[in-house]
């Protein structure tokens, strides 16, 4: 596991993204962590030190794993950026609602004409 | 293991779920770009739970899980969370308008 700066670790998760395309998949993971091991954790809730806790993101695409911490303060940046490099990455996935709605609008007015065919049939009769 | 279909519900269960245990819980992201299809996971190694799509407007919904979900994870818990996911989209959105793209 590398540990990375959030930016680096964004070029990172691009490129993983890239090399996914053709085959692969691409698992981004999100915790609550104080980036301590347990024995230290135990240790300090003895002491009576206050935990500070941050948000761990760790990203694989199966060969490779990188991660990276931020913080109260820094959390905004980062998912500004993450959704950004999210909305330019997840092209694959269906924008069906439109071709949908198109679709249905079709197959009405294809009823309707056959409809009319047919009512002006038993009119002719 | 459950696949959850309706969106709301999962949201509400995972917040749920972290709430209870934050320590222990983790939010996962699944994306294959070759199938077009994107999973979601929260689990607490006891509970999973799973959303999966191959919907773009369900890519929409998630950056506002993952809003959620990067308040409470750095901020803690208790973050308040009921204006994360409106906000941060209308912050989103702003600068986009600015640059002239348009989907």
């Amino acid at each position: 596991m590398v540990r990375l700066q959030p930016d680096p670790f964004l070029n990172e998760l691009t490129s993983m993204f890239e090399r996914t395309t053709e085959h692969g998949s691409v698992w981004v993971t999100l915790k609550h962590s104080s980036d301590k091991s347990k024995a230290q954790r135990n240790k300090m809730k003895t002491a009576g030190e206050n935990l500070e806790f941050k948000c761990l993101i760790r990203a694989t695409d199966g060969k490779k794993n990188i991660s990276t911490m931020v913080g109260a303060k820094d959390h905004q940046r980062f998912q500004a950026s993450y959704a950004i490099l999210l909305k330019a990455r997840l092209t694959a996935l269906k924008k069906r609602e439109r071709k949908d709605k198109r679709k249905a609008t079709d197959s009405d007015k294809k009823m309707d004409i056959s409809k009319k065919k047919s009512a002006a049939a038993k009119a002719s009769t | 293991m459950v696949y959850i279909t309706s969106w709301d519900d999962f949201v509400e269960r995972s917040v749920q779920l972290f709430r209870a245990d934050p320590e222990k819980t983790r939010y996962v992201m699944k994306y294959r770009h070759s199938d077009g299809k994107l999973v979601l996971k929260v689990t607490d190694d006891k509970e999973c739970i799973k959303f999966k799509t191959d919907q773009a407007q369900d890519a929409k919904k998630m950056e506002k899980l993952n809003n959620i979900f990067f308040t409470l994870m750095s901020r803690g818990p208790d973050a308040d969370i009921s204006e994360v996911g409106g906000k941060e989209q209308m912050e989103a959105q702003a600068p986009k308008k600015g640059r002239g793209r348009k989907q």
